[in-house]
């Protein structure tokens, strides 16, 4: 049985820096930073103060009452909000009736309802009944943005959320690549969501791996990430199916690969054998030949440990050449939004094959003599993309990469 | 596995033959402010049996059931992991709710003083990839790892995804399964949810199945398979327990934490995980199912099993192990080693708490049921509409 290809038809993102994949497109060519004072809830005694917040979501605005909003968390209102853009970017708004039992969901998650639940949380130990609504709670299984995208457009196709922390987005979007071609499903929205909560800017606050201005990978005076937020949707399709519909065709998930550092929960190996073992198995799943490659977009979080980590596992990858490849980091535009990190940075990748253009990494001025590749700090360029490698590390030693291709015809080939 | 009824699969499978069932009266916290007052919680679980030292101490109550029921579980299996491939062994597992009493914690901490004093080293077990990620570093492996959240059916999701992973040569062996705790917090939260017995203010059981149901009974634990390549298996002489033949997953329509009402969702994943064992409704033995005795849950299986399985024959024997362990939302593991048990033992276990059926299908109640199981189903329904079956197949 011949396996199916499984291409890429519609993009939908809300972020730090766009509403919309257009917005973000212009945003990513022209480097523009989302990270700036938090306002979606109060940083006063918090050691940072900034991050990159979507600013002005509104469930009105996004649904134009199509959809009730009602006991939907902020997350699950981003990955809504980002499926319905890349569902009428893919021309399958609303989904055809005959498309209903083969279309899934697949998220990647983070915090989910967390912001909502905060209070619950807080209040558990006193008086919730008094203190707490009811309705907040029923996101606080992070499954609930899959389950409200699949039940408010009727789908009935395979449905997963993953948690794997910072590399949630990607594995769900390499999951729904295999889901395609098992024949379990003809579409699957994949992709991921994260909100800001108090809860995570604490916890990662009190790893002291946050930076009290703004992130700056690849720098020599990194200090840490900035945690953002925000969805990234992608409407993976089989290739026969997108094709019998004349449907536009973006690019090509080529293959996808997941490691594990078996290392440290919070710390990555500093030999990057994960990142390696990751990079490489992903490599491999595409049959592409490391030397095709022609675009990085970096885990790059700016921590310490990250970037001279990464930067050696792709030296260990793609030797020499390691230098000719931009590599960049649109965290330092976005901030790091963790579970939804690997989509957004997924949608990056496609748009960065559609667009022919490399996105830069920002903030960058003082090089690292341990992070000495072509970060592409000049700004964006043009550039014939063809081949893109994206990278999330996470918690807990979970590596996942994805590699995406421009679709042709007879596909890769490695002469 | 890490079981209300013991730990370790021989302690759980003579409780679980023998009827007896693991609910109690909660005590690890105080339960007088709720309307529910019982559990399936786990006890007798000593983790320094089976987790080291050194990576124990940092290790949360989750995390521990996990590493130990997977330290079980490689045990079981006679992989000597000193001479395998670390790269190619891998582990998914499948959590609802993560660990809830950390978060509590943390949260405690970061409300009242402020987010200067709580400690960084609670961060690491929040996430809900830690106990996969703790497992591994346990274990060295170094394959796949990740972590997925659906509800009730998060274990069967996990198995799934680890199966197709095999199959795709990404991995020689894979760990599967699920995991799950009672907090304070996660009782509190199902009691607002009114999902626990006794909801008619009755008498509090756990009745899958059953007329009289009232609700389900909060469970916790977690239950690990070792799955493997067949060939790689086969190879250093492995003793198999059973195949994993298909699996099938589907949604349906639903209000946010709440069921459909049309069982066209988990018909649908029945029909799927057939389709893709290449097999008949007929040809299915026995089915462990999902039902826990939530008012809603239990008619909803009840009926997409007489759209699937109304052919002319007798249909499958039905049983549901949750009257003995309660439900744990990521009970998908524990249900599946359970079944792979089944298999082996050629005994189908009785549903403890259902005595009225709502159906007349074939359950198995009262007495356990000795009987070849050629093929068997273990279902994940969650509320939501996420709806998972795997196949299982006798060697």
């Amino acid at each position: 049985m011949e396996e199916e290809r499984v291409v890429i038809t519609g993009l939908g993102t809300i972020n730090s820096i766009a509403k919309s994949v257009p917005e973000f497109y212009n945003a990513l060519r022209e480097g523009i930073c989302g990270i700036g004072p938090i306002t979606v809830f109060d940083t006063t005694d918090s050691r940072t103060s900034t991050g990159g917040e979507v600013k002005g979501l509104s469930g009105k605005d996004i649904f134009s009452s199509q959809f009730s909003v009602k006991r939907m968390s902020r997350s699950d209102m981003m990955a809504m909000a980002a499926t319905l853009e890349a569902l009428k970017d893919a021309g399958l708004f609303p989904v055809p009736d005959e498309l209903l039992e083969d279309t899934g969901v697949v998220i990647g998650g983070g915090a989910g309802g967390m912001l909502e639940c905060e209070k619950a949380y807080r209040y558990h130990h006193t008086d919730m009944n008094q203190k707490v609504r009811f309705s907040r709670f029923s996101s606080l299984c992070c499954a609930s943005s899959g389950d409200h995208i699949a039940s408010k457009l009727s789908l009935m196709g395979p449905k997963t959320t993953f948690m794997t922390a910072c590399s949630s987005g990607a594995t769900a979007i390499g999951y729904a690549r295999d889901l395609i071609r098992n024949k379990a499903a003809k579409v699957i929205i994949a992709g991921g969501t994260e909100p800001l909560s108090r809860i995570t800017y604490a916890s990662f606050n009190s790893l002291k791996v946050v930076d009290k201005e703004y992130c700056k990978p690849f720098d020599k005076n990194r200090q840490g990430l900035s945690l953002g937020e925000g969805a990234g949707i992608m409407i993976l399709e089989s290739l026969d199916h997108a094709q019998s519909r004349d449907a536009r065709i973006y690019g090509e998930v080529l293959g996808y690969g997941v490691s594990c550092d078996s290392h440290h929960m919070t710390a990555p190996d500093p030999e990057a054998s994960g990142a390696v073992r990751c990079m490489h198995a992903a490599l491999q799943d595409a049959g592409v030949h490391h030397t095709l490659v022609n675009y990085i977009n970096a885990h790059g979080t700016a921590t310490p440990a990250n970037d001279p980590m990464e930067t050696l596992g792709i030296k260990k990858i793609f030797g020499e050449r390691a230098y000719k490849i931009p590599v960049s980091s649109t965290k330092s535009m976005t901030g790091h939004a963790l579970g939804a990190a690997g989509a957004i940075e997924g949608v990056v990748s496609v748009l960065s094959i559609a667009n022919r253009f490399v996105p830069p990494t920002i903030h960058r001025t003082e090089p690292d003599p341990d992070c000495d590749l072509d970060y592409v700090t000049e700004g964006s360029r043009k550039a014939d993309v063809s081949i893109v490698l994206s990278n999330s590390f996470a918690f807990g030693g979970n590596n996942t990469s994805v590699v995406f291709g421009r679709f042709t015809e007879k596909g890769v080939t490695n002469e | 596995m890490v079981t209300p009824l013991g730990v370790g699969k021989n302690i759980f499978s003579q409780k679980l033959y023998k009827g007896d069932s693991g609910i109690r009266p909660i005590t690890s916290f105080d339960t007088s402010r709720f309307p529910s007052s019982l559990g399936a919680q786990v006890s007798d679980f000593s983790p320094a049996d089976f987790i080291s030292r050194k990576n124990l101490r940092k290790m949360d109550r989750l995390s521990r059931m996990a590493a130990a029921s997977a330290r079980m579980a490689v045990d079981d299996s006679g992989v000597n992991i000193d001479s395998v491939n670390m790269d190619r062994m891998g582990i998914i597992l499948g959590t609802a709710y993560g660990s809830t009493d950390v978060s509590v914690q943390f949260a405690k901490t970061l409300f009242d003083e402020g987010p200067r004093m709580v400690s960084p080293s609670l961060v690491p077990n929040s996430v809900m990839n830690a106990p996969a990620g703790h497992t591994s570093i346990e274990l060295k492996f170094r394959g796949i790892n990740s972590t997925v959240n659906h509800h009730e059916a998060s274990a069967e999701t996990a198995i799934a995804y680890a199966a197709a992973e095999i199959k795709r040569s990404s991995a020689d062996i894979m760990l599967a399964g699920g995991v799950e705790i009672i907090s304070e917090f996660f009782f509190e939260i199902l009691n607002r949810f009114k999902a626990l017995s006794p909801l008619d203010g009755g008498i509090e059981e756990a009745r899958p199945f059953d007329t009289m149901r009232n609700g389900f009974i909060v469970g916790e634990g977690a239950g690990i398979l070792c799955l493997e390549d067949m060939e790689h298996a086969k190879a250093r002489g492995a003793t198999l327990y059973c195949e994993i033949v298909g699996w099938g997953m589907s949604a349906y329509p639903s209000p946010p934490t709440d069921w459909p009402s049309n069982p066209k969702g988990p018909a649908l994943a029945m029909t799927r995980a057939l389709e893709s064992a290449g097999i008949g409704p007929d040809e299915i033995d026995y089915i462990c199912a999902s039902a826990n005795g939530g008012k809603k849950l239990d008619i909803l299986e009840a009926e997409a099993l007489s759209i699937v399985f109304a052919t002319k024959g007798k249909g499958p024997y039905i049983s549901s192990i949750k009257g003995a362990v309660g439900e744990s939302f990521s009970s998908g593991g524990i249900r599946a080693v359970s079944m792979a048990i089944s298999i082996k033992e050629k005994v189908i276990p009785l549903t403890v708490g259902l005595k009225n059926p709502i159906k007349s299908l074939r359950f198995i109640l009262n007495t356990n049921k000795e009987t070849q199981i050629n093929f068997g189903m273990v279902n994940g329904f969650s509320s939501g509409g996420t709806f998972v079956s795997i196949i299982l197949k006798a060697l």
